[in-house]
C-alpha cells in the first residue's frame, strides 16, 4: 500500500499488472460469494441481505473511523495511518454505558456523554503519542488498545453487564421505514463522515495530508493538526459504535473487541480494492464491512467450521495486504521504466 | 400353599411391572423421530471438552433420529454464538438446540419463538425455551460446598473465581448454593473481591490471576481456591500453585472432564474435589426432548441429568472409568 498524490490517467485495453494485483482480493471475494450463492439456497434472499446489513453495523462504524485515520496518515500499514485501538475504545464506551445504565441506574443522557468523552480521550492520547512523541501509529495504537482492554476489565470486573434500556432495544429491534434502525443510523453516520471527508475544504486537506505529507506541508496545511484530529475522530467513531455493540449483544460482554478488530482491518483494507486508485475510502470501507459480514454469514450457512472461517479471514487479510504491496511494486517498476 | 400363591402373584406382578416398564421405555424412545426435520444446533464453542461433548451428543442424536442437523459454533465468543441464532432463523430450521450462551441469546430465542421455531436449551434456562436440559446444579453447588469445607477442616480463607454468577443462571445456582453451604461454616471467610476468570483462554488467564493472588496472600493466609461454575480455570490454578510451591492450597471446581479428573488423580494433587457432569448425555437428551416435543409429548421445563460427585484421587479414578474415559493408574 502506498500513497498516491495524483489521480492516474484512465487507461483502456489490457489492464496493467498493478491493476490486476489491486483487484485480486475483490475477485476472490466475488468468487467466494458466488460459490456461497450456489451452495446455499437461501443466500441470495432479502432476509439474508437484511441480516448481513444488521450484523455489519458495528464493523461499519469502526471502519469509518479507521478510514479517516488512513486517509490522513497515508495507507502504508507500517508508517502510515492506522488505529488498532478503535474496537477496544468501542468496547470501553459500551462497558461505561452498560455500567452506568445497569449498575448505577444512570440515565442515557449521563451515560452516553461519559462514554463519548472516554472515547475522545483515548483518541487524544493516540494523537499525542503519534504527533507529539512521534511513535508509529501501529505501535502507539496497539499499546493503547491493550491498555484500554485493561480498563474495560476494571470497569466491568471482567463480567457481562446486561442492558435492557429502551434506546438499546430500539437500536436492536426497531425499524425506520421498514429498515433496521441500526442500519439507517449507520447510513446517516456514513453520510456525515462522507460529507466531511469529501465535500468540505477540511476533508480535502485531510486527504492531501495523507496523499503526500511533504506536499501538504509545502502548501501550508498544518499536517500534525490533521493527523491528530483524525485519531480523535477515530476515537469518536469508537464511541458511536458502542451503542450498536450494546444493541447487538443486549449488553456488554468482555472480549467483543477481538472479532471486531479482525473484521475492521479486513473490511477497511479490502475496501481499497473498490477504489480506482486502490486507496482506503469511506465507500470502500462500508462495502468492505458488508462483504465481510456476508462472508461470515455465508460460511456459517453452509456449515463451515468456525476455525476455518477465522483462518480464511486471516488469509484474506494477507491477500489484501500482499496484493496492495504487489500493486505498488508494479507501479514503481512501471514508473522506473 | 397360600404362601406359594402369594409368592407366585408377587412374581407375576413383578414380571408385569418389569415388562410394562420395559415397554414404556421402548415406547418412550422407539417412536421418537426427527425424520424430515432440520434441527439447528448452536454451541458457544468447541474448544472445551464439555462444550464439544454436549454439541456432539446433540448432533449424533439428531442424526440417529433421522433429522438433518445444522451446526453453528460460536468459537467461544458469546456474541458470535448469539448472532448464530439469526442464521438458524434465516435457514428456516424446524427447531433449535442451543448450548450455553449468556444474556445476548435471549432476544434471539424470542425471535425464534415468534417465528414458531421451538428452542431447546442446554444449561441456559430461558422463558423463551420449551425445555432446558442441564445437570442437577442445585446438588452440584451444595455438594462442592460441603466437600471444600471438609477439605480445609471447616475453617480458613478461600478465594472464588466467579465471573458468571450474574450472567448465567446455572452459575448463579452453583456458586449461590456453594455460598449457602458456607453460611454454616462461620470460620470460613470468602476473600473479597471475588476473582473473575476469562471466558476464552481460561486456564492461562486463571494461572496469571492465581499467581497474583498468591503474592497478595502469603502462605498461611489462603486455604482454598474454588472455581464457581466450571473447571477449565482450575487447570491454570493448579499450574500456578505448583509453580509457586503452594500446593498446600486446596482446589475445588465443577464439571469433571477427563483432563481435570486426570489432574485430581495425580499423587498429592491440590485439586481435591469436583462434581462430574455427563455432557454427551446432556446434549443427547436435549435432542431426544426435541423429538418428544414433535411427538406431542408434554415436557417439563427442565430435564436434569445425573452428576457424579468426586471427592479425592480414588474417586477421580473411579469416575474416570465409570464415565468411559479410560483407566487411570
Amino acid at each position: 500500500m502506498t500513497s498516491r498524490t495524483a489521480r492516474e490517467p484512465r487507461r483502456f485495453g489490457v489492464p496493467s499488472l498493478s491493476a490486476m494485483a489491486g483487484y485480486l482480493p475483490l475477485v476472490i471475494f466475488v468468487c467466494l460469494l458466488g460459490y456461497l450463492s450456489v451452495v446455499s439456497s437461501n443466500f441470495l434472499t432479502f432476509p439474508t441481505f437484511d441480516l448481513i446489513l444488521r450484523q455489519a453495523v458495528p464493523t461499519t462504524i469502526v471502519c469509518l473511523g479507521l478510514s479517516i485515520v488512513v486517509m490522513a496518515g497515508g495507507d502504508d500499514v507500517v508508517s502510515g495511518g492506522i488505529d488498532l485501538s478503535i474496537p477496544a475504545v468501542a468496547v470501553l464506551a459500551a462497558a461505561i454505558i452498560a455500567d452506568q445504565l445497569t449498575n448505577h441506574a444512570a440515565s442515557l443522557a449521563v451515560a452516553l456523554p461519559l462514554a463519548l468523552m472516554a472515547a475522545l480521550l483515548v483518541g487524544a492520547v493516540n494523537a499525542m503519542l503519534v504527533v507529539r512523541i512521534g511513535m508509529t501509529p501501529l505501535l502507539a495504537t496497539l499499546s493503547t488498545s491493550v491498555a484500554v482492554v485493561g480498563i474495560v476489565k476494571v470497569v466491568t470486573s471482567s463480567r457481562r453487564i446486561n442492558v435492557d434500556h429502551p434506546a438499546v432495544v430500539w437500536l436492536r429491534d426497531g425499524t425506520i421505514g421498514g429498515v433496521s434502525s441500526g442500519v439507517v443510523l449507520t447510513l446517516v453516520f456514513f453520510g456525515v463522515f462522507f460529507f466531511i471527508a469529501h465535500r468540505t475544504r477540511w476533508g480535502l486537506n485531510l486527504q492531501a495530508v495523507g496523499g503526500s505529507r511533504d506536499a501538504a506541508e509545502v502548501s501550508g496545511i498544518p499536517v500534525s493538526r490533521f493527523v491528530a484530529l483524525s485519531f480523535i475522530i477515530a476515537g469518536f467513531a469508537g464511541g458511536l459504535a458502542a451503542m450498536f455493540i450494546l444493541a447487538r449483544g443486549s449488553g456488554s460482554t468482555p472480549g467483543t473487541e477481538e472479532n471486531l478488530l479482525l473484521e475492521m482491518v479486513l473490511a477497511t483494507f479490502l475496501g481499497s480494492a473498490f477504489s480506482p486508485r486502490r486507496v482506503v475510502t469511506l465507500w470502500g470501507a462500508i462495502l468492505g464491512a458488508v462483504l465481510v459480514s456476508a462472508l461470515s454469514i455465508g460460511f456459517k450457512s453452509i456449515g463451515v467450521n468456525v476455525f476455518w472461517t477465522g483462518c480464511i479471514k486471516g488469509a484474506l487479510i494477507l491477500i489484501v495486504v500482499a496484493s496492495a504491496s504487489l500493486s505498488a511494486k508494479f507501479d514503481r517498476r512501471k514508473t522506473a521504466i | 400353599m397360600k404362601k406359594s400363591i402369594t409368592s407366585g402373584l408377587q412374581l407375576l406382578a413383578f414380571c408385569v411391572a418389569a415388562s410394562t416398564s420395559a415397554a414404556t421405555s421402548s415406547l418412550a424412545d422407539g417412536h421418537l423421530t426427527l425424520e424430515g426435520k432440520k434441527i439447528g444446533v448452536a454451541v458457544v464453542g468447541t474448544q472445551h471438552f464439555w462444550d464439544r461433548e454436549a454439541f456432539n451428543g446433540a448432533l449424533d442424536t439428531v442424526k440417529k433420529l433421522g433429522g438433518e442437523p445444522v451446526p453453528v459454533d460460536g468459537g467461544r465468543d458469546n456474541q458470535v454464538h448469539a448472532d448464530n441464532h439469526d442464521i438458524l432463523l434465516n435457514n428456516k430450521v424446524d427447531a433449535v438446540i442451543s448450548i450455553l450462551g449468556d444474556g445476548a441469546v435471549e432476544p434471539k430465542f424470542e425471535a425464534l419463538k415468534t417465528a414458531g421455531i421451538p428452542v431447546f436449551t442446554v444449561d441456559h434456562l430461558s422463558p423463551h425455551g420449551i425445555n432446558n436440559t442441564t445437570s442437577d446444579n442445585y446438588y452440584m453447588g451444595t455438594t462442592i460446598g460441603r466437600y471444600m469445607a471438609d477439605a480445609i477442616g471447616g475453617k480458613g480463607r478461600v478465594a472464588i473465581f466467579n465471573a458468571f454468577e450474574g450472567a448465567l443462571r446455572i452459575c448463579g445456582i452453583r456458586s449461590g448454593l456453594w455460598k449457602y453451604v458456607l453460611q454454616d461454616y462461620p470460620q470460613i471467610e470468602i476473600i473479597q473481591p471475588e476473582l473473575a476468570e476469562a471466558f476464552a483462554n481460561a486456564p492461562e488467564d486463571a494461572r496469571k490471576k492465581t499467581l497474583d493472588l498468591l503474592n497478595q496472600h502469603p502462605k498461611g493466609s489462603l486455604d482454598a481456591i474454588h472455581v464457581g461454575c466450571w473447571d477449565q480455570p482450575a487447570i491454570g490454578v493448579v499450574q500456578a500453585l505448583e509453580e509457586a510451591g503452594r500446593t498446600e492450597v486446596k482446589v475445588t471446581a465443577l464439571d469433571g472432564g477427563p483432563e481435570t479428573l486426570e489432574i485430581m488423580a495425580e499423587e498429592n494433587s491440590p485439586f481435591v474435589a469436583n462434581v462430574a457432569q455427563q455432557p454427551r448425555k446432556i446434549g443427547a437428551t436435549a435432542a431426544m426432548n426435541a423429538a418428544r416435543f414433535f411427538a406431542g409429548e408434554t415436557l417439563l421445563p427442565q430435564t436434569f441429568v445425573e452428576v457424579k460427585p468426586v471427592n479425592g484421587p480414588e474417586e477421580a479414578k473411579a469416575v474416570y472409568k465409570e464415565l468411559g474415559y479410560g483407566e487411570l493408574k
